[in-house]
């Protein structure tokens, strides 16, 4: 008994503190080291949040670089398909260019009545739909973080918070800036929660990421009848985003209803960042 | 010149596992496969870890180890240190074993790389639940873990080819 002890110190002594002839650090260092490390990372200071911004910006890059041999191969694998659905595509186009047109007019009237009445009401502002455009350089999928890298920073006005637009839809929202590049943490993420309205009904609820593909809708009222494809906007409670920013249809699923995202999260390639409000005059 | 072109392939030969662990922790590549099967994911950073530490711990070297460690963390946006001090837990369940036994069996590699898991998902655990406000979902942890321990085997066999083919030595030099 006293042997297998003594084994088991020896074989753990000798992996922690054992380097062998090519290490340079033994595991008990490194591990110290790590720790250290993840201790210091949690301080908020500007020597930490300068190096810090600096290590992920150096590192976001190389990985941009790196990874674009397989975003070349993904890139002439979509480029293969798009080409046999191209004819089919093209007239169901110009179908949908009809029909958008006649309705277009319809908006335009709409727009200038609303815009005339939030005048009359002397309630929110109205939104000039300034955004920054930013290239997305990185898209590592992971089972526990659903976000992306963009190619702009602090150099360019990004601030924690701001809203994330594909296409007029809402996609996420800023959650860290470095100098050159910033984190988007998109709607499907877990520790994603963005206040909404229903359409028609203007009923609120919070609209919570799952870690899957569809987010779902919480603290919806008590006596809330649930239907599906119905719009889903933002409704700007939290004070940070605008409100009436399209994001997705209900849909019930299990006994709770979902959204189903206009925008795909997994094809995101440009995508329009929003000022908060109190910036919108600076942007 | 016979010589030196020896000496590169060599090197080379050497270098593909720690190319492999950057790569893998820095490119977009990656090991989730949700699109086709929503629960399918693995972890490769930590087969490709358990697998050449208990082969020779020199290959990768434990400071390439803790870098690659870094790196995932900065790509992921988890804590700095985190993936780092799981890399380097399962190393030293890695090296433990590697201490303990004498034959290189599948069976003792897959049987160990359970204990390798668990430590390692155990100090993740305990840094993301205790020292950083995230939401974690344990279903995609677990599965993540299971797939992980899957598809070791197919790895093992894959490595040990590789092993073979280019006569790499796996004794500490």
């Amino acid at each position: 008994m006293l042997t297998n002890r003594d084994d088991f110190g020896i074989a753990i002594r000798s992996a922690l503190l054992q380097r062998g002839a090519k290490q340079k650090f033994s595991l008990f260092v490194l591990i110290c080291f790590s720790i250290l490390i993840f201790f210091f990372d949690s301080f908020s200071n500007t020597f930490v949040n300068t190096a810090r911004s600096i290590l992920k910006d150096g590192v976001y890059k190389v990985s941009s670089i790196s990874s674009s041999p397989i975003r070349f191969l993904n890139f002439i694998q979509e480029s293969t398909k798009n080409i046999y659905f191209v004819h089919d595509e093209n007239k169901n186009l110009k179908k949908e260019i009809i029909e958008l047109k006649s309705k277009g007019l319809q908006v335009d009237y709409l727009k200038t009545e609303n815009k005339k009445l939030k005048q009359f009401l002397n309630s929110e502002k109205i939104e000039n739909n300034t955004f920054l455009t930013a290239k997305v350089f990185l898209d590592k999928k992971s089972p526990f973080l659903k976000s992306v890298i963009v190619n702009r920073g602090s150099k360019s006005g990004i601030k924690i918070g701001m809203p994330v637009l594909d296409n007029n839809y809402l996609v996420g929202r800023i959650v860290e800036v470095n100098y050159f590049s910033s984190r988007v943490l998109l709607l499907n993420d877990l520790n994603s929660r963005i206040p909404i309205v229903i359409e028609e009904s203007a009923e609120q609820a919070i609209l919570t990421g799952t870690g899957k593909s569809e987010p779902k809708l919480e603290y919806l009222p008590d006596f809330f009848v649930s239907s599906a494809n119905k719009t889903v906007y933002t409704s700007g409670k939290d004070g940070v985003f605008s409100s009436g920013i399209p994001i997705g249809k209900t849909k019930i699923k299990d006994n709770e209803v979902t959204v189903d995202l206009f925008s795909d999260l997994n094809q995101l390639s440009f995508i329009n960042i929003v000022p908060l409000a109190e910036d919108e005059a600076k942007f | 010149m016979v010589v030196k072109k020896e000496k590169l392939s060599s090197k080379i030969k050497y270098l593909f596992p720690i190319i492999l662990l950057y790569y893998f922790s820095i490119s977009e590549i990656d090991t989730v496969f949700s699109n086709y099967f929503e629960i399918l994911s693995f972890n490769l950073q930590l087969i490709i870890v358990y697998f050449w530490v208990l082969r020779n711990p020199s290959i990768l070297g434990y400071g390439n180890i803790f870098f690659a460690g870094i790196i995932n963390d900065v790509i992921m946006s988890s804590q700095l240190g985190t993936s780092s001090l799981t890399y380097l837990t399962v190393s030293l369940v890695a090296s433990y074993i590697r201490a303990m036994t004498v034959k290189i069996t599948l069976f003792t590699d897959w049987f160990t790389f359970i204990v390798a898991l668990f430590l390692s998902n155990f100090v993740y655990f305990v840094l993301i639940v205790n020292f950083t406000e995230l939401n974690m979902n344990y279903a995609e942890l677990f599965y993540n873990t299971l797939f992980t321990f899957i598809f070791y085997p197919f790895f093992w066999l894959l490595f040990n080819s590789y092993i073979s083919i280019t006569g790499l030595k796996t004794n500490e030099g």
